[in-house]
This record gives C-alpha cells, sequence and structure tokens, in this order.
C-alpha cells in the first residue's frame, strides 16, 4: 500500500504569509535603535494627527482639518525614513547585487525634495494671504498648538538634537487667529477639556515610547554613519517645524504689539527661505552620491594614492580612475595599471590594494593591461 | 544635433508656460480669485519642473570626465526624472488635500466665465506641449540596446584584435570622455554635444553616443510629459467644471431670501422648519462636489502613470542589475569560457540610459596566459552590451586548488571585514593565515602584513 501524504505546506493559505512578513518586518524595525527611533516617533505624529483630525471634523473647522493633512504629510517624509533604514539592511540578491544600501541616500535625497516642495507650498500661501488677508475664523487652535509644542519638545528629547512639531501650514491660519484665540480660550470649558484629551494622548504616546526604549534591547549596534542620512533628512523636517513654531510666535507678538497685519504671511515667507536655505547641503550631498562623484573626503588623498602606485616596479600608467560612494563610508574603486609584460602582477596587485585600503576604499578593482613589447 | 531638439522644445514651453503664468497672476490680482491664484502656482510648479529637465539636459551633455565627476554628468538625466516623479507625487498629494478641502466646505466659482476662458488658453498651452514632448513618451523610441549593439559587436571586435591594449581604450571612450592622467582637468565643452575627439578612435562610437544620450533623456522627457499632461487634466477639469457651474448652477446673486443650502454657515443658524415660507435655494448641491470628484479622479490618474517613470528612476540610483541582464546565467555562461576559473564580486550597474557598467574579481591560471583569457573576457561583455568593464585578474597560488571560488588577496583576520571580498572567505582565511608570522597585532593598518605574506609566498614559490 502506497502511503498517501498530503503535504499540507504547499497549501498555506496567503494571508499567513502577510502576517509573517509584517512581524519581520516589525522585528526589524525593533533591532535597530535608529529604526526604533524613527517609528515612535512616527507613531507620536500619527496618532497626534488623527487626533487632530477627528476633533477637525467634530467641530467642523477646516483649518484643523487641512492642517492635520500637512501633519500627514509630514508622517510620510518620517515614513520613507523608516523604510529605508529597514530597507537598507537586506541581504543582496541577483537584482541588488550591492544590496539595498542606496536606499538611504535616496531616502534622504528624496525627503530633501519635499522639504523643498513644503517652502514653495509655504511661501506661495504666504503670497497668497499677503495679497488677500483671509476672514479670521472661530477655530479653537490654541490647545492644539500647545499640544504640538509639546510633541516638538518631545520630539528633541528622543532624537536629541531637533523636535518634529505642528505642521506649518497651521502657523499661517494661527497667526489670525490669535486675538480671537484668547477670547475663544476665556470662554469655553470644552476647549479646556480638549486640552486634556489632547495631552492624555500624548501621555499615551510618550509611555509608548519610553516602553519601546527601555523594553527592547539592542541587538546590533550599526556603524555610526550608516543611517546618517536618513537621520540627518529627518532632523531638518523637525528644525523646519521647530522654525515654524518660533516664527509663529514672533508674528502673533508684533501682531498684538505693533498691530502688523503683514507680519504673518512675511513670517510664512522667512521660514520658507529658511526652509529651503537649510536643505541645500543635504541636497548637495545626496546628489553628489547619487551622481558617482568622487568622495569628497577622498578628495586631497586620491592624487597622492595614484602617484605611489605609479611609481610601483612595473607600473607604466595608471588610467580611468572611477571612484564613487555606495553609501555613507562606503567607497568602491575601479582603475587600469598599464603594466610592463615583465612585471610582477601578484605584487603589484596586492601593494595597490594596500595602498586604497589605507586611503579607505575597501572595494577596488584593478585591471591589469600588459603593455605591447 | 541630437541635444538640439530638446533643448530647443524645452525653451519654448518653458516661455510659454511662463508667460502663462505671468497672464494668470495678473488677471487673478484684476478679479481678485483666489483660485485663479493658486491655480498660478501650479504652473509656476509647472515651471520649476521644466527648469529641473532643462538643467539635467545641460548637464548631461557634459559627458566628459571631470576631476571630481569621473563619470562625467550623464546622470543628471536620470536625476532630473526623479526629481520630476517626486515633485509630482508631492503635488498630487497636495491636490488631495485640497479635493478634501472642497469635500467639507463647498465653495462656488465666483466668475465662471472667466475660469472657462483662462482654463481653455491653458489647455492649449499644455495640449501644444503635450505634441512636442509626445514623441518621448514611454515607449517611444525602440532602441533596444540588444539590436543596436549586435551591429557595433563585429566592427568592435575586429578592432580589438588589431590593437593589443588599445581595446581598453576604446571601450572607456564610448562611456566618457577619456582624460589619461588623473591630475588633469579638462574644460568642458558645453555646446559639444557629439564629441570629435571619441570619434577618432573607433568609427561607430559617434552612434552608440548619441543613442546612449537619447536612451537616457528619455526618462528625462518622459518626466516632462508626465508633467505637462497632469497640467493639461487640470485645465480640462477646470474646462469642464466652469462650464458645467456656469449652465446648470442658479446662483443666489443678491436675493435676501435665498439661501444656500449646501454651504454649512457658521454664522446663521436657521433651523430647518417646515411651516416656514419656502425659501428660494441655490442650484443643484452636487455641482459643487464635482470639483473635487473630478481632482481626485485626475490625481488617481497621475499617480498610475507617474509611478513606473518614478519606480526606473529609483531602480537605477540604487545600483540595481539592469533588468534586461539576467546576472545568474551571465555568471554561469562567464565560468564556462576558457581560462576563467572562478568569478566572484561581479557587480553590474547601469549609469544611464543604455551605459552599463561591469567590475568582477576573475582567477586565472598565471599572467602569461591572462592576456588572451582577459580579451575573451571583453568580447564577451560586449555580447551582452556591457562596455565598460573592469576586471580585476588573480591569480592561483600553488595552495589553493581547491578553493576555487575565494578571493586570492589573502589577509589576516582583522582585515577580513574591510576586503573586499565578501565573508566567505572569512574563516578560511583565517585558517589560511593562523601559521604565517604576524606582525604586531595593535598595528591598525593591516593590509602591511598582508603584503609580506604574499611577498613570502610568491618567494617561496619560485624556489
Amino acid at each position: 500500500m502506497l502511503p498517501l501524504s498530503i503535504k499540507d505546506d504547499e497549501y498555506k493559505p496567503a494571508k499567513f504569509n502577510l502576517l509573517l512578513k509584517l512581524s519581520s518586518w516589525f522585528r526589524s524595525i525593533l533591532a535597530d535603535k535608529t529604526s526604533r527611533n524613527l517609528f515612535s516617533f512616527l507613531c507620536l505624529n500619527l496618532s497626534f494627527a488623527f487626533v487632530e483630525l477627528t476633533y477637525g471634523i467634530w467641530s467642523n473647522s477646516l483649518g484643523l482639518i487641512s492642517d492635520s493633512f500637512h501633519m500627514f504629510f509630514d508622517c510620510t517624509a518620517l515614513l520613507a525614513g523608516l523604510a529605508a533604514s529597514v530597507i537598507s539592511r537586506w541581504r543582496s540578491n541577483d537584482s541588488f547585487s550591492y544590496g539595498y544600501v542606496r536606499a538611504e541616500v535616496l531616502a534622504g535625497f528624496v525627503n530633501g525634495l519635499f522639504l523643498i516642495f513644503t517652502a514653495f507650498f509655504i511661501f506661495s500661501e504666504g503670497v497668497e494671504r499677503a495679497l488677500e488677508p483671509p476672514d479670521v475664523h472661530h477655530e479653537r487652535l490654541l490647545p492644539v498648538s500647545v499640544a504640538g509644542l509639546l510633541v516638538n519638545l518631545v520630539g528633541i528629547f528622543v532624537f536629541q538634537h531637533g523636535g518634529h512639531g505642528h505642521s506649518h501650514g497651521e502657523e499661517v491660519s494661527l497667526v489670525w487667529t490669535r486675538s480671537d484665540n484668547i477670547t475663544d480660550f476665556l470662554y469655553g470649558l470644552w476647549s479646556v477639556s480638549v486640552c486634556v484629551f489632547v495631552s492624555v494622548c500624548v501621555c499615551l504616546s510618550l509611555s509608548l515610547i519610553i516602553f519601546f526604549f527601555f523594553s527592547v534591547p539592542d541587538q546590533y549596534t550599526p556603524g555610526k554613519g550608516s543611517s546618517k542620512q536618513i537621520l540627518q533628512g529627518v532632523l531638518l523636517h523637525i528644525m523646519a517645524d521647530t522654525l515654524g513654531s518660533v516664527g509663529v510666535i514672533i508674528s502673533a507678538l508684533l501682531m498684538q504689539k505693533y498691530d502688523l497685519m503683514i507680519a504673518d504671511p512675511i513670517c510664512s515667507m522667512l521660514i520658507a527661505l529658511l526652509i529651503g536655505v537649510s536643505v541645500v547641503p543635504l541636497l548637495r550631498e545626496s546628489i553628489g552620491i547619487l551622481m558617482q562623484r568622487t568622495p569628497p573626503s577622498l578628495d586631497h588623498v586620491l592624487p597622492e594614492c595614484y602617484q605611489r602606485v605609479q611609481q610601483l616596479q612595473g607600473v607604466y600608467n595608471l588610467q580611468e580612475p572611477h571612484f564613487w560612494t555606495l553609501c555613507t563610508d562606503v567607497y568602491i574603486g575601479t582603475l587600469k595599471l598599464l603594466v610592463a609584460p615583465d612585471a610582477d602582477t601578484r605584487w603589484i596587485l596586492s601593494q595597490t590594494h594596500h595602498i586604497f585600503t589605507q586611503a579607505g576604499v575597501r572595494q577596488l578593482y584593478v585591471q591589469i593591461d600588459m603593455a605591447a613589447m | 544635433m541630437a541635444c538640439g531638439p530638446n533643448r530647443v522644445r524645452l525653451l519654448c514651453m518653458l516661455s510659454l508656460t511662463f508667460g502663462y503664468f505671468i497672464v494668470e497672476v495678473v488677471v487673478s490680482r484684476i478679479t481678485s480669485s483666489l483660485s485663479m491664484l493658486s491655480d498660478s502656482f501650479h504652473m509656476l510648479s509647472d515651471v520649476i519642473a521644466l527648469v529641473v529637465a532643462l538643467v539635467a539636459v545641460r548637464f548631461a551633455e557634459k559627458t566628459r570626465a571631470t576631476n571630481k565627476n569621473t563619470f562625467g554628468w550623464i546622470r543628471a538625466e536620470v536625476m532630473g526624472a526623479l526629481v520630476n516623479a517626486v515633485f509630482l507625487t508631492a503635488l498630487c498629494f497636495t491636490i488631495v488635500l485640497e479635493a478634501i478641502e472642497r469635500f467639507t466646505e463647498p465653495r462656488e466659482i465666483d466668475s465662471p466665465v472667466l475660469v472657462a476662458t483662462v482654463g481653455a488658453v491653458g489647455l492649449l498651452v499644455n495640449l501644444l506641449g503635450l505634441c512636442m514632448f509626445h514623441g518621448h513618451a514611454g515607449g517611444g523610441h525602440g532602441h533596444s540596446h540588444g539590436g543596436h549593439s549586435h551591429g557595433s559587436k563585429n566592427k568592435k571586435a575586429k578592432t580589438s584584435q588589431n590593437a593589443g591594449n588599445g581595446s581598453t581604450v576604446d571601450e572607456t571612450n564610448n562611456l566618457v570622455g577619456n582624460h589619461n592622467s588623473p591630475g588633469e582637468g579638462r574644460p568642458t565643452n558645453e555646446l559639444n554635444c557629439n564629441d570629435d575627439t571619441e570619434v577618432q578612435m573607433n568609427g561607430n562610437t559617434h552612434y552608440e553616443e548619441m543613442d546612449a544620450q537619447q536612451d537616457s533623456s528619455q526618462l528625462n522627457m518622459r518626466g516632462v510629459f508626465l508633467h505637462v499632461l497632469g497640467d493639461a487634466l487640470g485645465s480640462v477639469i477646470v474646462v469642464i467644471n466652469s462650464l458645467i457651474f456656469l449652465f446648470v448652477w442658479r446662483p443666489c446673486g443678491s436675493d435676501k431670501d435665498c439661501v444656500n443650502p449646501c454651504v454649512y454657515d457658521h454664522d446663521s443658524h436657521l433651523p430647518v422648519n417646515q411651516t416656514m415660507l419656502p425659501m428660494k435655494s441655490a442650484g443643484p448641491c452636487w455641482v459643487l462636489y464635482l470639483d473635487p470628484t473630478l481632482c481626485l479622479f485626475m490625481v488617481t490618474i497621475l499617480l498610475y502613470t507617474t509611478y513606473p517613470l518614478l519606480k526606473e528612476s529609483a531602480l537605477i540610483l540604487l545600483q540595481t542589475v539592469p533588468k534586461q541582464i539576467n546576472i545568474h546565467r551571465l555568471n554561469e555562461r562567464l565560468q564556462r569560457l576558457n581560462g576563467v576559473l572562478a568569478i566572484h564580486d561581479l557587480h553590474i550597474w547601469q549609469l544611464a540610459g543604455s551605459r552599463i557598467i561591469a567590475t568582477a574579481h576573475i582567477k586565472c591560471h598565471d599572467p602569461t596566459s591572462y592576456m588572451e583569457v582577459a580579451k575573451r573576457i571583453k568580447d564577451f561583455f560586449h555580447n551582452e552590451g556591457i562596455h565598460a568593464t573592469t576586471i580585476q585578474p588573480e591569480f592561483v597560488t600553488f595552495s589553493s586548488q581547491s578553493r576555487d571560488s575565494l578571493c586570492e588577496l589573502s589577509c589576516q583576520t582583522q582585515c577580513a571585514p574591510k576586503l573586499c571580498c565578501g565573508t566567505a572567505d572569512k574563516q578560511s582565511s583565517e585558517k589560511k593565515v593562523s601559521g604565517d608570522s604576524r606582525s604586531g597585532a595593535a598595528d591598525p593598518v593591516c593590509p602591511e602584513s598582508e603584503a609580506k605574506v604574499t611577498v613570502t609566498k610568491e618567494a617561496e614559490s619560485s624556489l
């Protein structure tokens, strides 16, 4: 009798694989400190945005709804950074012979582009409001802005550098309602309850972050430079928001004390310019890497190395050197050496590798061309 | 000239769009219409996209290598395409935001006639742009490099047999303008599209240059085309919306009795009371919701068409193996070549368009037979369409008959993570060098001892 065996493995439902994939991603996020931070901050931001959205729909306030969507827009930048930090750790395969390490450079670049777009958007909104002052809405934005500043402070604590607060579109509408807000704030009992509700949410997210910080151990520490681009992009986003908050406060003061209505649009335009200017270094670096430029840190070292290689015995000439950055601190180089037919190729090869490894180029491809006699 | 038409088209479109942007701004100031102002900013973003594409085209013409950019600026076009795609996505996002705002708080159009005419003029401008860039829309040129390289490879094989070491200079002349010594920096000639010095080496380099340039600029032009398409769709929606508004909507006018049921008014809290006199109400409410719905529809179309461009340019920038190359099969066929013992660290990536670069370590028997093996390998890669290759030879030492796939550049353990060859050799190299003499363990520059080890081995082998 032939044994009848049904292999259940082949008939697994697709849903099981999805759960498996999700859990493996989640584990991967929790493993690395940077991605843990990003994830917790993303959760905080998302929860705050949802709170704002629900409150806005409930009180039918246009400014709050649009501001919550601006926050979602910022969340996508955080999401891009998180995705990049997870993806860049995947192993190489047939399609990606270098692995996925370039993802972080790309994420930094895309973040920079989003920031420029946001700056452009704020600038255009500022121009619109300067040319046509909007109606003053009765919106209770003060408790929301207080909570936003809280989120900013949490961000400062989490990332140890900057904080990510509420988004920029809000500041523009905030100032116009400033004079109304004081009266509103003095009025409503329920605005205080909203405040309480929002701070409860903030505390909840804070506790989530603390839980992540102290409960999950560091399984392995990544190289220091490996997430530099991502963090730089996120940090710039945070700085942009901080600038926004500062600008709002300044313009509100100007408006209340000196009654300068024009202060608000001018502030938004200044903020937009500042954001644009601050993004330039990140963009320049990522563009340099993506354009296969010679690594800037090697700019002075390389001519020296070329000289040393050309002085090796048997080497006639060094041709077509190409050195480029794969990702932060990983440099790859190719070059061609014209050697005498009787030269000791093995020795030349190992010496060349030695010279360039001292300079910091780990992956080197040296092609040997023998000169015709 | 290959560069000419693209630049001319871009400049034309740029001037048209910019002029139209000025017109919209002026009209919006005259009529003090906010929607016109926001639409003019959309036009401004279009101008910026065109500027980005133009800059990318200008940069990518500088195919000569410079001191800092040894590959030239060819990648600029891929970057231009990515920037355009990302801007389009961000623009779609903001349109979604505005559409949702309109859903929650519908707004009437103040002067539909004016909006309709301005929208129609904008549509004309965009249709003109679409016609200009239509030739570059996805899949316009069927320049499969496989087909093209067959024509040139025969000639290339002949010339590479003639010149001994000139063949290496040949290939990279195809790729970038060559500069021999690293210390020199030649000034780039911007207007020189077809580089004459590159033609002199090989007659058909000229065609490859043009073809490669067209292929990579195709990506950039696709980005521009998609942007103009998005704008055209936007103008279509503006026109349709304003026309429907003009003919279907019954406005309230200056009637005091009229109330607008579609717009939730914060101030007036009128109770819905059936016993009151029937008031006049403004026109059918669905008209106000037409605009955001059409906007969402347009956003889905745009995202659907932008996604392939985004994916393609991102994959190139992530250094993927080009999709037309099967690296596994290539590896197998390479290993079957005469004289090739093993291959490792094979990397193939795309610089831009059809310019593909490959690097590998190849293990061979000895230096004397190496030059023929090298020629065979180069020809093999040329057949595949990869014209810029750097092959590092590694020669078998007397002791490593059994471990064919491992790196020959031996190293002590602390160098292993820094080696070009991966972790596969880590354990075996540990075993290998355990018997060798080691210099001070505190020495951070380990390859020094590596050189010594190799030298001693060679001294032994020569005995």
